[in-house]
């Protein structure tokens, strides 16, 4: 595993470094069907040849963490002519989906340079004139989906407090005891979507853009993350990568492991695979 | 990492922004002396900011007793071992500062709390050191002793939260130092909690991001100190502004308290954050602990204090605490009278120095009714 991973990890800086493509190209397969595909269990997934990518550290920008839990994840892609998808899998033996002070919630993202058909640019998130799009899922988003956003009750079972001020004040004049929530800062709550449709143009840049168009979904089990994330091929949003059958582009990927307190610039990363559309 | 001043260590020391000084400078200073702990400035802090879902444990003012009181758990005794034995032995500081003690891969040297450390605000409150044998009794210092440390964020020249943040999502205001933490950028990687070492950043569980004082910005633009300034009933707190050491001015009473006269000190300088909280260190605490807490100079200022009573202009400075909600951006003593006044020099306050006694008799005729003493 290990030797396959330096291997990997070698041909990906070769890679960057604008040397010919060695590693295994991610092909996107064509399958029947229509509109978004997130269901990590269909049997689509089975025309899709795997491809394992190593997960490195990220130890370019301050603070980082030498030593990731993650070091590889699978990754199958597949396209149905209106929506392009990836199932990403990793080992992650702790379910991490309660975001508190000293909890970190599992994160998986994929990035594609948005003018998808030129030279790609900076893997890390992008660099100015180079911007890239990263849909990040967030495990703590799909548990907002799947069984409601945390009361403080929910996540402090024992907590009392007398009265809240959206308890006694009409909306407006609460909202501003809302913190973040009232201002509809993003990270706050999933909201249809456990995946954030994000663009940067380097480092400290990512910004989520007005018009969210990923969708996904991630199911943990028996040790193993299963996230689906898609988005269409084609959408009006000028920050979008546009795909089409045929074109040879590239994916970037990052993994968190919440359990090992990894956040933000504290994860690991894999530089450009080569992404090739399906006719 | 640029290099920057820190007038509070005597030497530059590394940062990882050029050192820029806002237009002026927020600040406070505390008389530690005169803190009963009584906490309204907690509770009117609590009321006006942090009543929400999510900030239950989050108290951007708190008043801690000392040396077992902390909020969060162990905030200053943890990173102080973590910083380990530092050399201190004058003006200029010859140990490591959070920034130079920063471990590979990260801004500073820092550490994320425990969530059960915020579960105590009042840990630690009224313990003393020790117990006094039978028949003992004090002399000063205290050989037994307690005191009590009111903290808001120390809106710091070179902030820690601001440095170790990726996002640039912490910014400091040129106009009046104020460091803020823009909820709509902040993606809640809590790196601003981890390296505050003041631990005066906190986590909104239910917003998913950071939260952190915000200096009352709105009352200071109007000219108006702090809630937590203003509804000290000991009167142990002014707030305004602060200038660099090169820019004093001493007509402007933190100026004064601070440069001029060194009666108020920063809370733990060898941080390297040159914190803008002062403190009037405690006469009765032993000057090792305090030299650890304060920085240099904390004896001088416990000297300074005890002669305050023969010094009119500094008990006049002094008398302006509490005295009025506006900032007192100059002063100046008159006779018995001190004046404060405000942006503009007009005048904002006028106290006596000296409360006039008034002997009211025994009899009261209007009301036809004796007056009792019970007191």
């Amino acid at each position: 595993m290990r030797s396959r991973s330096l291997a990997l990890a070698l041909v990906a800086t070769l890679a960057s470094a604008g040397t010919a493509w060695a590693q295994v190209p991610l092909n996107v397969v064509r399958v029947r069907g229509a509109g978004p595909i997130i269901d990590s269990a269909a049997p689509l997934w089975k025309q899709s040849r795997p491809v394992h990518v190593a997960m490195l550290p990220q130890t370019v920008t301050l603070p980082h963490n030498d030593h990731p839990s993650i070091h590889e994840i699978t990754v199958r892609a597949v396209h149905n002519g209106g929506w392009i998808a990836f199932l990403i899998e990793w080992e992650d033996s702790t379910l991490s989906e309660r975001v508190v002070l000293d909890n970190f919630g599992d994160q998986v993202a994929v990035e594609l340079p948005i003018d998808a058909k030129g030279a790609p640019p900076s893997p890390m998130m992008g660099n100015p004139g180079g911007r890239v799009n990263i849909m990040q899922w967030r495990a703590a988003f799909q548990h907002d989906i799947d069984k409601g956003p945390p009361t403080v009750r929910d996540l402090y079972p024992n907590a009392w407090a007398d009265v809240y001020p959206d308890e006694i004040l009409n909306a407006s004049d609460a909202r501003p005891y809302s913190g973040a929530l009232g201002i509809e800062n993003p990270i706050s709550r999933g909201t249809a979507s456990p995946v954030l449709d994000q663009m940067a143009e380097g480092w400290g840049t990512m910004t989520v853009k007005p018009d969210q168009h990923a969708l996904g979904k991630g199911v943990w089990k028996d040790g193993t993350w299963r996230v689906v994330i898609t988005r269409p091929m084609v959408s009006d949003d000028a920050n979008a990568p546009r795909f089409e059958p045929g074109l040879q582009t590239f994916a970037a990927f990052a993994v968190w492991d919440g359990g090992s307190r990894e956040v933000g610039a504290r994860k690991a990363w894999a530089s450009w695979v080569p992404l090739v559309i399906g006719r | 990492m640029a290099k920057v001043y820190n007038w509070q260590i005597g030497r530059e020391m590394d940062y990882p922004y050029e050192g820029k000084r806002p237009e002026k400078q927020f600040a406070m200073i505390f008389d530690t002396n005169k803190c009963i702990a009584c906490q309204t400035c907690t509770v009117a802090c609590k009321t006006t900011w942090t009543p929400g879902r999510g900030q239950e444990y989050m108290y951007w003012n708190n008043v801690e007793t000392k040396p077992y009181g902390y909020y969060p758990l162990g905030w200053d005794v943890n990173i102080l071992e973590k910083l380990g034995v530092q050399e201190m032995d004058g003006p200029v500081y010859k140990g490591k500062t959070l920034f130079d003690a920063a471990p590979t891969g990260e801004v500073i040297l820092g550490y994320l709390p425990e969530d059960i450390d915020y579960a105590h605000p009042n840990i630690g409150e009224d313990d003393c050191t020790g117990l006094m044998p039978q028949g003992a009794h004090l002399t000063m210092p205290h050989m037994q002793w307690m005191f009590y440390l009111p903290r808001i964020c120390n809106h710091c020249t070179y902030p820690a939260c601001l440095a170790a943040c990726p996002r640039q999502s912490i910014y400091k205001r040129s106009e009046d130092g104020i460091v803020l933490l823009d909820q709509s950028r902040c993606r809640g990687y809590r790196e601003c909690v981890k390296g505050c070492p003041y631990k005066k950043v906190y986590f909104n569980a239910q917003t998913r991001v950071s939260e952190k004082c915000i200096g009352c910005y709105p009352a200071v633009e109007g000219g108006r100190q702090t809630q937590c300034t203003i509804t000290c009933i000991g009167k142990i707190r002014i707030q305004g502004f602060l200038n660099a050491p090169e820019k004093v001015n001493e007509d402007n009473p933190l100026d004064y308290f601070v440069h001029v006269r060194k009666l108020a000190l920063p809370l733990y300088p060898q941080f390297g954050l040159e914190p803008n909280t002062y403190y009037i260190p405690p006469i009765h605490v032993p000057p090792v602990y305090l030299r650890q807490m304060f920085g240099w100079g904390v004896e001088e200022a416990i000297a300074t204090y005890k002669t305050v009573a023969q010094d009119k202009k500094l008990l006049g400075a002094l008398t302006l605490f509490g005295a009025t909600p506006e900032i007192s951006h100059y002063f100046r003593v008159d006779g018995d009278t001190v004046i404060g006044y405000d942006a503009k020099q007009a005048e904002v306050v006028r106290v006596p120095i000296k409360e006039p006694i008034v002997i009211r008799p025994v009899y009261d005729a209007t009301h036809k009714a004796y007056r009792t003493n019970i007191t």
